[in-house]
């Protein structure tokens, strides 16, 4: 009697808890999975005479995997990814580290909030800007020019593509290296003082491999972010030669060839989970007893 | 208890069992609430208190046996269609209302129209003299005012039964006496039920009618604060209650309801009236709550005493207590007025004989 | 050594100002640019102008992808919010199977490249035909803000005493009208906060932007149009009103966030 009674009051609040959860399922599944599950599909279809068709074959996969341009792209795009991840936290790590230790509370808050902002302001209008301030006769250079050096060629090269990266990726890595540090207990490093460690000393002993989790993340998060951009290599980088995220663009844009941009956008997803989930495990991994 | 036809009990809980996964919150309980009683539900954190009180607000289904709210099975009826008004710990005060808006909330969800809910809450606010803050954020209040505001709350309705669910922990000492003597007051004035769940055993025994004494999911001991405090059905509750000499040893002789335990501090009288006799041979524990000890001048007159030397002295108000402890290291506890120890030289005299009679002692069950 | 000390903390307080500079330079130097009459700024700088903004004022292609970029970030945001109290509610409120599968649905869609994910809605849509409506972009802008509204909602339920909803219950109030009375009113500042979080990223969004309107495009695929041609210092002009739009957004949310944040729930 009891538990009939229960189950019937379970099922009458569960109408209720599956409600809540309607919303997001129906949307995702539609707009999200869908897209996501076609794109996979996609890459085994078939063109004829600029007519997309659905089957099921490896034609795309052996002409894209079969050209040169496809894995420079690939090593090219892999190697600014890498080159952005470690400049980028590099860059962010001594501020991050003043930050954490350096400032008030209330300073960490308000620095933190500045380093939201650009993120909800166009990227491309920045790019654009870093565009105009590092051409062979922009400000930088009349600058330069005025203590007689240069003028340095900035534009089309990796440099530029560096600052765009560092442009899209510098804040959020510096909010995630700072907050992870925060987090660290102080008197772990006062000890660290204590015994006699020197700051560089302490940074590496104690402040790093504590924080491991949190720079692991922002790093992964520079390099999903520096992987996936086109913005920056095509009008800081010069596009030669053009990275995966460009090679989808002129694929796709220019003739139909929607299933061969598709092998590349799933080679590239797949690169994305390799890398996280083998951060992911490097991150979380427990450190070796000692 | 015995019902008569004239009083059912208003809150019935027949072998209620509480099981979240493999963890038995409350085992079995069987209780009787009747109409305008102050009951409290004591016991330490964990015992299953709140989950009790929880189920009878409807906020946990009891896995097993039924809970019946004036004659009628609840287990089954959601928490809105209940009229269980609570009280919380945390008192969960609407933020983003106002106090007259707070009082408001339960009229408001019975359908009750603006103009008759403002005269409504106003009333209440004034009951409980705090209408002069109607308009204020809550947060604006003190700590004895947002009480008033939640009891408010939870009356403006006018239930049968009240629930508390530890209301005054969040309160500074003084203020807590301050709203026990409203509490009761107010109990009293509305003739409502009040089940109040509180770990304070000073809480629990100045104010309620009846005290439930709960231990490891089970009810311990159900009873006026007196008898619960003079004659505990267990050692648990002897424990729990504190202020007692809980003494335990073998049975060696019965003379009447008069039992002899032969304890390691020696042997001693203890009345057995109305409990079950213990068999020769069996052991037993019995208590002498602390305040029926007293100091012995001719030990030989005594119906039960023992020699100790004093340990320590606590000082609260007028009442002393004091740590004694007998030759084998059995440890005594006595309390007494201050003045009644005016003519004892505690610090001259190196050792004290204790006495108390047969009859203050109480036998315990097991 | 504490000379030193001091001298360390110097050095690290300017280094993370000349990082701070790095971050802002190009917004900073965007703004400046769309009043320089220069057409390929440098430095001195040219004189003061207004002609840039005059120039985009009179051009009806940009009033027309301002229209349709303020309807697609307006109901973008509804439509996130929206969907992002759901979930941020299923998350605070129950315990269920697969929940982590339904919290990755919310979750995941920030670390797939816009690019890809540009690509995988443009040809899902013109699949189920649907393609190159303002509609579209809306329904990919609201997969892509989600994850905002539920996190910053979610923050807000957390700080809400959980016999909250509980005591709505008790005086009354079925499940769903606690949801109305009690939850709803205590997660509005965050539901406005989530609302101009989601226009300003909606706003800001151009990649599967230019790859799923077709036609109707807003202002960001305008601007990308532009700079893949030349260089024209009407973009500035543009990028700082977008600028302003999305800033006053942020602040609003931030202001809202933070100020309601702090009348906290009574706590002992």
């Amino acid at each position: 009697m009891g538990t009939k009674e229960t189950e019937k009051k379970k099922r009458g609040f569960e109408t209720f808890a599956v409600v809540w959860r309607v919303p997001l399922i129906a949307w995702q599944t539609v707009f999200f999975l869908g897209p996501l599950l076609f794109m996979v599909a996609m890459s085994f279809f078939v063109v004829k005479n600029y007519r997309m068709r659905e089957a099921f074959e490896f034609v795309s996969w052996a002409k894209m995997l079969g050209r040169h341009t496809f894995w420079d792209a690939y090593g090219y795009t892999l190697l600014l990814a890498v080159c952005s991840t470690v400049i980028v936290s590099l860059i962010a790590f001594p501020a991050a580290y003043a930050l954490a230790f350096k400032t008030s509370a209330t300073v960490r808050r308000w620095a933190i909030f500045l380093l939201v902002v650009p993120f909800f302001t166009s990227y491309l209008v920045r790019i654009f800007s870093w565009y105009v301030v590092l051409a062979e006769s922009g400000p930088v250079n009349s600058v330069l020019g005025f203590f007689g050096l240069g003028p340095f060629t900035m534009l089309n090269t990796m440099f530029g593509t560096m600052v765009g990266y560092a442009t899209l990726t510098l804040p959020l890595v510096v909010i995630l290296q700072t907050v992870s540090l925060a987090n660290i207990d102080n008197r772990f490093i006062e000890a660290a003082h204590n015994l006699g460690c020197g700051a560089f000393r302490t940074i590496h002993a104690v402040i790093v491999p504590m924080a491991k989790t949190g720079l692991v993340i922002a790093a992964l998060f520079c390099f999903i972010l520096s992987f996936g951009d086109f913005v920056s290599p095509y009008y800081l980088g010069g596009s030669k030669p053009p990275t995966l995220a460009i090679l989808i663009i002129d694929t796709t844009k220019s003739g139909q060839q929607w299933p061969r941009a598709a092998v590349v956008a799933v080679m590239m997803m797949l690169t994305l989970f390799t890398v996280a989930f083998s951060s992911i495990w490097y991150a979380y991994r427990k450190r070796g007893s000692r | 208890m015995t019902n008569s036809p004239a009083s059912q009990p208003i809150v019935e809980f027949v072998d209620v069992v509480k099981r979240f996964g493999d963890f038995e919150a409350v085992k079995g309980i069987d209780l009787e609430i009747m109409p305008g009683e102050f009951i409290a539900i004591m016991g330490s954190s964990g015992c299953g208190k709140t989950t009790t009180l929880r189920m009878l607000a409807g906020l946990e289904a009891p896995t097993e046996g039924e809970i019946r709210l004036d004659g009628q099975v609840m287990n089954d009826v959601k928490p809105h269609d209940r009229d269980t008004p609570m009280v919380w710990q945390s008192l969960a005060l609407f933020p983003f209302l106002n106090v007259r808006e707070n009082v408001e909330f339960g009229l408001k969800m019975r359908g009750v129209g603006p103009d008759e809910r403002k005269d409504r809450a106003m009333r209440w606010l004034e009951r409980m003299e705090i209408e002069q803050f109607a308009e204020r954020s809550v947060d604006q209040l003190s700590g004895g005012q947002r009480q008033r505001v939640a009891l408010a709350r939870a009356l403006v309705t006018e239930p049968k039964v009240l629930l508390l669910d530890e209301p005054l922990s969040a309160l500074d000492a003084h203020l807590v006496i301050r709203m026990q003597q409203v509490l009761t007051k107010l109990q009293r004035d509305l003739g409502i039920t009040f089940v109040y769940v509180t770990h304070s055993q000073s809480e629990a025994f100045a104010m309620a009618d009846r005290v439930v004494i709960m231990g490891d999911g089970k009810i311990a001991q159900v009873g006026k604060p007196r008898d619960i405090y003079r004659a505990p059905a267990n050692r648990f509750v002897a424990e729990f209650v504190g202020r007692n000499n809980i003494l335990t040893g073998t049975v060696t002789e019965l003379a009447g309801s008069t039992v002899a335990i032969a304890t390691p501090a020696g042997t001693f009288t203890v009345s057995a009236e109305g409990a079950a006799l213990p068999a020769v041979g069996a052991t037993a524990s019995f208590v002498i709550a602390a305040d029926l000890v007293h100091f012995s001048p001719d030990p030989m007159a005594e119906e039960n005493s023992v020699e100790c030397s004093l340990i320590s002295e606590e000082f609260v108000g007028s009442v002393m207590t004091l740590f004694l402890e007998s030759k084998d290291g059995t440890e005594f506890k006595v309390q007494t007025q201050e003045r009644v120890l005016a003519n004892i030289d505690l610090k001259a005299t190196g050792r004290f004989h204790l006495g108390w009679s047969a009859a203050s002692a109480h036998l315990l069950g097991e | 050594m504490s000379g030193r000390d001091a001298l360390t903390t110097w050095v690290l307080r300017f280094y993370v100002v000349l990082v701070f500079g790095f971050i802002f330079m190009p917004i900073v130097a965007s703004v400046i640019f769309s009043f320089n009459s220069q057409r390929f700024p440098t430095v001195p700088l040219g004189s003061f102008t207004t002609e840039w903004y005059t120039a985009i004022l009179n051009d009806p292609d940009i009033w027309e992808a301002a229209r349709t970029s303020i309807l697609v970030s307006l109901s973008t945001s509804v439509l996130a919010t929206f969907i992002g109290f759901c979930t941020a509610y299923t998350d605070y409120r129950f315990k269920f199977r697969y929940k982590y599968g339904f919290l990755a649905l919310a979750l995941l869609p920030p670390t797939i490249p816009l690019i890809i994910m540009a690509l995988a809605m443009l040809a899902w849509f013109a699949k189920i035909g649907i393609s190159g409506q303002v509609w579209s972009i809306i329904a990919a802008h609201t997969v892509l803000t989600i994850p905002f509204a539920m996190a910053i909602i979610r923050l807000r339920l957390n700080e809400m005493d959980e016999s909250l909803e509980a005591a709505a219950w008790n005086l009354g109030a079925s499940e769903w009208r606690a949801v109305k009375e009690v939850i709803i009113p205590f997660a509005k500042p965050a539901i406005i906060s989530s609302m101009c979080l989601t226009a300003a990223v909606s706003f800001d969004e151009f990649a599967v932007a230019w790859f799923v309107s077709g036609l109707n495009k807003t202002i960001p695929v305008v601007i990308l149009e532009i700079v893949t041609g030349n260089i024209d210092p009407q973009v500035n002009a543009i990028g700082s009103f977008v600028f302003l739009v999305s800033m006053t957004l942020v602040v609003l949310a931030q202001i809202l966030f933070m100020t309601k944040g702090k009348r906290r729930t009574v706590t002992p």
